[in-house]
Formats: structure tokens, C-alpha cells, sequence
């Protein structure tokens, strides 16, 4: 093959497929020459039918500091009240301002006090005597003008006040911060909390606080998780969907905030991780490295991601989690990624039924972790290959271009595998009937590619390059299929 | 101490003393030592409950950030309330926690403690084989109750069969609060109980 050919061909599977914008076109062919770690292209996806595809931009905390004043300014002017209380009318509503607006055109005293802005001109409440009463906190008598108080009516000294915001600020409390009064749901907006507190260490970590608060409550921003990082994530629409940070790389689910879990949601993986580290002790048995062969019972070490497994003396293929056959594996019959459950259960023993919990549960598990650690496995490979390429570099085998498709492709057998993995939780949790037959069915259609695709990128050398782009496609295709019919958008 | 947690106990001091809304409920406070720091109150049993009669014992502790923050309370006396640890008398109530306010006093916490006693919430319990037995025997509970209040706090009324069955596991050879405690985990199951002693 010329070389023209092959730069020809370089362009990956992924990229074919993308109507993307001029400018996004020139990186990705700036990638090309220097990116050998990731292919953004194959992360990123652009498509708007894609159902992976998500927008969002990263911020830096100047520019999310502008955007929730925007916001503020916004309500400010259309309702005509002060920043500080529109700030807390934003957050207690979820950053709803339209919902606010009608909300407060409609009943404004109604709002205000579901909100616990201010307090009905009936529940006022008064609870100083004479001309120089105590401050019902710290006993002390000042002249009455000196007390301070919120539309609550509940008044104190301002010793107090600054006291009371102190040991908030302190528990870590800012949009949070209550009136002192007893039984008292008034919250303190912060125009009144900076008129009261003069330390200015103090005044400087209550408005850091309260912008952490603030991004915490918005449902279109969100803290970049990944370690060290400031970034802050600015969605258009607030969904379960994938992130990737531009400056730490780390990768998450934009609602929840943990490791990407598509096609499962938010609530259902949480309820899957508790319950794997509810049961790990049960479960860890099963995290063994070592198998014997069906065949010929030769100790076999499992070394690289892949599924099918060939033993060294016998040469029999067989399927590392349920040690069968590899050719019943053969795509359409695949079958080791569907639980059979007992028929006939709800008759058996609250012990049989147990004991079938159990089992049902160490099935679905063993998946989950078994594909986790091929994807490490698979990390290993990504290595092996990337030095191999280097040295065919360094010997003038042609170039980095020329190999890319190499690496191209064990990026997307991670991206593949890696959505494999979340699919056993999905099913787990899954009610019995035809959707969840349809899952399986297309889980174990991408299980089947994805296997095929480690078996080819484990012998990329050997495999020839049209087959194995051939199987890019192939196992990407299933990927999109399950996601576009499960994933809930 | 922090100047204003003194100023603000002595004054509240005056107040319970005083009140003689406090005098009709039977809420009292007292100093341990002289440096407000550590108080001991006393609730007496609200009536129409198993806990009536009952004169229980707190052990108050102030803290130097009072009364920005809660004091510290539990029951000395031991109790046998969904909402109270039957073993370190230690209180699930929302004052006491995220919900007090500064305005809030040791009159307050009297108060609430006793209003407490008269309606348990066993939907947020801090014993929960108490709670448990209160959601589902409920009689057993009441019983219960009245045997720890007459028991511990010097309570009037008597339960012939319960005080007969602890002296049953006594002279099995079991320690007199073991048996109890067993005796109340188990329903007042006397072969159940004397297992449990021994597991
Ligand atoms: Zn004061
Ligand atoms: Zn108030
Ligand atoms: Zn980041
Ligand atoms: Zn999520
Ligand atoms: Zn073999
Ligand atoms: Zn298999």
C-alpha cells in the first residue's frame, strides 16, 4: 500500500460519520499529529442523533460567577428587588426564574413565604420589652435601636448576629443561615449578613461558600469531580450524561456527578454500587485470576481483556466467564450474558428463593467485575502496543499517522467494553417481559462484537487492518443500537 | 467559658427556677459544679403515659459555643422510649440537633424532652428494638415502659408478672439488669430471654 493510500484511509469510523463545524474539523486534524494517547474523536461524539451527545461547555469560576449573576440580575430587574434577595429566591427555586417570575406575579406573599424570604405581617413577632430590653441570646440590655432583626420581627443584638453567622459559617452554612428565633425558618439574605459581619476573613469565606453553595443548587452546573480540579461544568439541558473535562480528562455523569453509567441511571447505579459494597465479602471469591481449562485442565492465567480464551497446550477456545465453547458463542446464539431464572420461583422456599437471589446476583456481578478488569487489562495492551509502534517508528516502518488506526482502535474497544460493563446493572434491576428480552438481546449482540474486537486488537499486528476496522464498525454500531433504545434521553 | 454561654446560663437559671409554668410541669435545673458547664435537669413523667410519676435525670452539658449551638443532653435515668437509648440514654429529638436556634433555652429542652415522653415518634427512633416493639406490640411497649419507669425512676405503679419474670432469670443465675434487658428485647418471652442471656 502507497502512502497515500493509507493517509487516505486514515480517517477513523467515528469521524466518517460527523457533520461537526469547520473549527472543531481543524482539531481534530490537528490531533493527528500529536494526540497517541486518546482519540478525542472517537470520545466526543457530534452527532445530535447520537445518543450519547451532550452539550456542554467548561468554566472557570469568573465565568460561572458571571453567568449566576446574569441570572440574578435578570429576576432583579423583572421583579424589581434587591440582588441579594433575588440570589435567594433563585436558589431556593432550583434557579427557576421563569417558574419565579410567574410564581410571584401571581401571589407574591405567597411565594416569599413558601420560599422563607419574609415572614406574613400576622406572624410578626416582637419579643423585646421596655426601652432597653435584653437580647433574648446573650441577656445583655441595649437600647432598642440598636437591635436587628429580618421581617420576622425576631430582634437581637448585632454581638449576636455576628456570633450566630460566625459558628454558621463555620458548619460550613451560607444560603442556609437561619433567622436566631425560636422555631424561626427565616433565611438570612446576605445584604443583612455583610451589614452585620465586619471580619473580612470571615466575609471572604462566606462568599466562597456561598458560590460553591450556589453551583451545588444549580441544576445546569456542576463541580468537575476530578482530583484538583476548579472547573465548573455548564450543561444546557441538566442530564445523565457523559462529561469529559478538558483539563483534568476526568470522565462523569453530569447529573450525578460519579463514573459515566450509560444506558443505567442515576438512581439505579447507586443502588447497584451500594449493593456491591454491601456484598463484597460474598462476592470475593469469585475475583479469581486463574481458571483451568475445560479441555484439558491446564492452570490458566488470564493475562489480557479478552473473553475468549485459547488454552497454550490444547489450543481449545472457550469463554473465560462460563468456561463453555467459544463457538456457541458464535454471534447470534450468544448466551452467556443471560441469567436463566428459575420458571417456577415464586413456588419454591423463602430458602430456595434465597439462595436463587443470590445466585441471580453473582451472575450479574462476576460480569460487572470481569469486564473492569479486562478494561484494565486492556489498558496494559493500549501500552504494549503504543511502545510497539514506537519502535516500529524509530526502525522507519512508516509513521505515527500510518499506526494510528492501531490505537484508534483499541480506544474504541474501551469505549465499547466499558459501556458493556453498565449494561449488567441495567439488566439486573430489569423487570422480566419483552424489553428486557430485547436488552439482552442486543447486550449479547455487543458482547459478541466486543469479544471479537479484543480478540483482533490482542493480534493487531496480524490482523489485517481492513478486517479490523471492519470489526471497529461492527461493534460500534451494536454499541449505538443498545444505547439508542435504552439509554433514557 | 465564653462570657455571653455564662450570662445567658444565669439568667435561664433564674428562669426555670422561677416559672411557675415550670413549677406545674415539674421541670427543674440544677448546678453539678459552680462553672455552668455542667448541669443536671430533671423531667417528671407526663401524666396518661407509661412514664408518669417517673422523675428522670438529664445530664446537661454546655458548651463553650452556647447557645449558638444545642447543649448537650441526655437521660441519666434509664428509659424505655423509641426515641432514647435504652443503653447510653443518649436523645434522637431535632432541637437538640440541626433545628435548635439560638433564642432557644434549657426551659425549651425541658419541655420538648417531656413533650417527648407524651408522643414518641418511632418513625425516627434512636432505639430501634424500642421502636420496633412500639410499632408492633404496642401493649408489650406500654407495659414495658411503666416496669424501666417504675424500675429506674421511681415510678408508683407496679407490674406484678414483669418484676416476676425478672426475678425468675435472677434466680437462673442472670445479673438483674441483663434480665431485664433481655426480658424487653424478648417480648417478656421467658425462654427467649434466658437465650439471649446466654448467646
Ligand atoms: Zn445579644
Ligand atoms: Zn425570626
Ligand atoms: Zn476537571
Ligand atoms: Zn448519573
Ligand atoms: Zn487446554
Ligand atoms: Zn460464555
Amino acid at each position: 500500500m502507497s502512502q497515500t493510500d493509507m493517509k487516505r484511509q486514515l480517517s477513523d469510523p467515528a469521524s466518517d460519520a460527523t457533520d461537526s463545524e469547520d473549527m472543531e474539523e481543524d482539531d481534530e486534524y490537528a490531533n493527528y499529529y500529536y494526540d497517541n494517547t486518546d482519540d478525542l474523536d472517537i470520545d466526543k461524539p457530534k452527532k445530535t442523533d447520537d445518543p450519547e451527545y451532550f452539550e456542554y461547555t467548561i468554566l472557570q469560576t469568573e465565568d460561572a460567577e458571571r453567568l449566576l449573576n446574569e441570572e440574578v440580575e435578570r429576576l432583579c430587574s423583572e421583579l424589581k428587588m434587591s440582588p441579594s434577595l433575588a440570589k435567594m429566591l433563585l436558589h431556593v427555586g432550583q434557579w427557576q426564574g421563569e417558574d419565579i417570575i410567574e410564581r410571584y406575579q401571581q401571589d407574591q406573599r405567597k411565594l416569599l413565604t413558601e420560599s422563607n424570604v419574609s415572614c406574613p405581617k400576622e406572624m410578626k413577632e416582637d419579643s423585646l420589652v421596655g426601652s432597653s430590653p435584653g437580647c433574648p441570646v446573650c441577656a445583655e440590655c441595649y437600647p432598642r435601636d440598636k437591635f436587628m432583626g429580618l421581617t420576622c420581627g425576631h430582634l437581637f443584638c448585632p454581638h449576636c448576629w455576628d456570633m450566630h453567622f460566625r459558628f454558621q459559617i463555620e458548619q460550613g452554612i451560607t444560603m442556609g443561615i437561619e433567622c436566631m428565633g425560636q422555631k424561626c425558618k427565616i433565611l438570612v439574605p446576605e445584604d443583612f449578613l455583610y451589614s452585620v459581619l465586619k471580619d473580612s476573613k470571615l466575609r471572604d469565606r462566606f462568599s466562597k461558600l456561598c458560590f460553591m453553595d450556589l453551583i451545588k443548587g444549580h441544576p445546569k452546573l456542576r463541580f468537575c469531580p476530578g482530583p484538583n480540579c476548579s472547573v465548573i461544568i455548564h450543561a444546557k439541558e441538566p442530564r445523565a450524561k457523559k462529561v469529559e473535562c478538558s483539563v483534568c480528562k476526568s470522565t462523569f455523569c453530569f447529573r450525578c456527578g460519579i463514573e459515566y453509567h450509560a444506558p443505567t441511571d442515576c438512581d439505579v447505579i447507586k443502588k447497584w454500587l451500594t449493593k456491591c459494597a454491601d456484598d463484597s465479602e460474598t462476592a470475593n471469591y469469585i475475583s479469581a485470576h486463574t481458571k483451568d481449562c475445560p479441555s484439558c485442565h491446564v492452570c490458566i492465567e488470564k493475562s489480557a481483556g479478552c473473553n475468549h480464551m485459547q488454552c497454550s497446550k490444547c489450543k481449545f477456545d472457550f469463554c473465560w466467564m462460563c468456561l463453555g465453547d467459544w463457538k456457541s458463542h458464535g454471534s447470534e446464539y450468544y448466551e452467556c450474558s443471560r441469567y436463566k431464572e428459575n420458571p417456577n420461583i415464586a413456588n419454591e422456599s423463602v430458602l430456595v428463593q434465597a439462595r436463587e437471589a443470590l445466585k441471580k446476583y453473582l451472575f450479574y456481578f462476576e460480569r460487572w467485575e470481569n469486564h473492569a478488569k479486562s478494561l484494565q487489562l486492556e489498558e496494559q495492551t493500549l501500552q504494549k502496543i503504543t511502545s510497539r509502534i514506537n519502535v516500529k517508528v524509530m526502525e522507519n516502518e512508516g509513521t505515527w499517522i500510518d499506526w494510528q488506526y492501531l490505537q484508534n482502535a483499541a480506544a474504541l474497544l474501551k469505549k465499547c467494553r466499558y459501556t458493556l460493563q453498565y449494561t449488567y446493572p441495567y439488566a439486573y434491576y430489569m423487570d422480566k417481559g419483552g424489553r428486557k428480552q430485547l436488552f439482552e438481546y442486543q447486550q449479547a449482540q455487543l458482547e459478541a462484537e466486543v469479544e471479537n474486537l479484543s480478540w483482533k486488537v490482542e493480534r493487531a499486528e496480524i490482523t489485517h487492518r481492513g478486517d479490523l476496522e471492519n470489526q471497529m464498525d461492527i461493534a460500534e454500531k451494536r454499541r449505538q443500537t443498545l444505547l439508542k433504545d435504552f439509554l433514557e434521553v | 467559658m465564653a462570657n455571653i454561654a455564662e450570662q445567658r446560663i444565669r439568667r435561664e437559671f433564674k428562669e426555670v427556677v422561677k416559672s411557675d409554668e415550670v413549677a406545674a410541669c415539674n421541670i427543674r435545673v440544677e448546678l453539678v459544679n459552680d462553672t455552668y458547664t455542667h448541669l443536671r435537669g430533671e423531667i417528671m413523667g407526663p401524666p396518661d403515659t407509661p412514664y408518669e410519676g417517673g422523675r428522670f435525670q438529664l445530664e446537661i452539658k454546655i458548651p463553650e459555643t452556647y447557645p449558638f449551638n444545642p447543649p448537650l443532653v441526655k437521660f441519666l435515668t434509664k428509659i424505655w422510649h423509641p426515641n432514647i437509648s435504652s443503653v447510653t440514654g443518649a436523645i434522637c429529638l431535632d432541637i437538640l440537633k440541626d433545628q435548635w436556634a439560638a433564642a432557644m433555652t434549657l426551659r425549651t429542652v425541658l419541655l420538648s424532652l417531656q413533650a417527648l415522653l407524651a408522643a414518641a415518634e418511632p418513625d425516627d427512633p434512636q432505639d430501634a428494638v424500642v421502636a420496633q416493639q412500639y410499632k408492633e406490640h404496642y401493649e408489650i411497649f406500654r407495659r414495658t415502659a411503666l416496669h424501666w419507669t417504675s424500675t429506674f425512676a421511681n415510678g408508683p405503679k407496679k407490674d406484678k408478672d414483669y418484676d416476676d419474670k425478672v426475678t425468675s432469670l435472677i434466680n437462673m443465675g442472670f445479673e438483674e439488669h441483663k434480665a431485664r434487658v433481655a426480658l424487653s428485647t424478648n417480648q417478656w418471652d421467658l425462654t427467649r430471654a434466658a437465650e439471649y442471656c446466654l448467646s
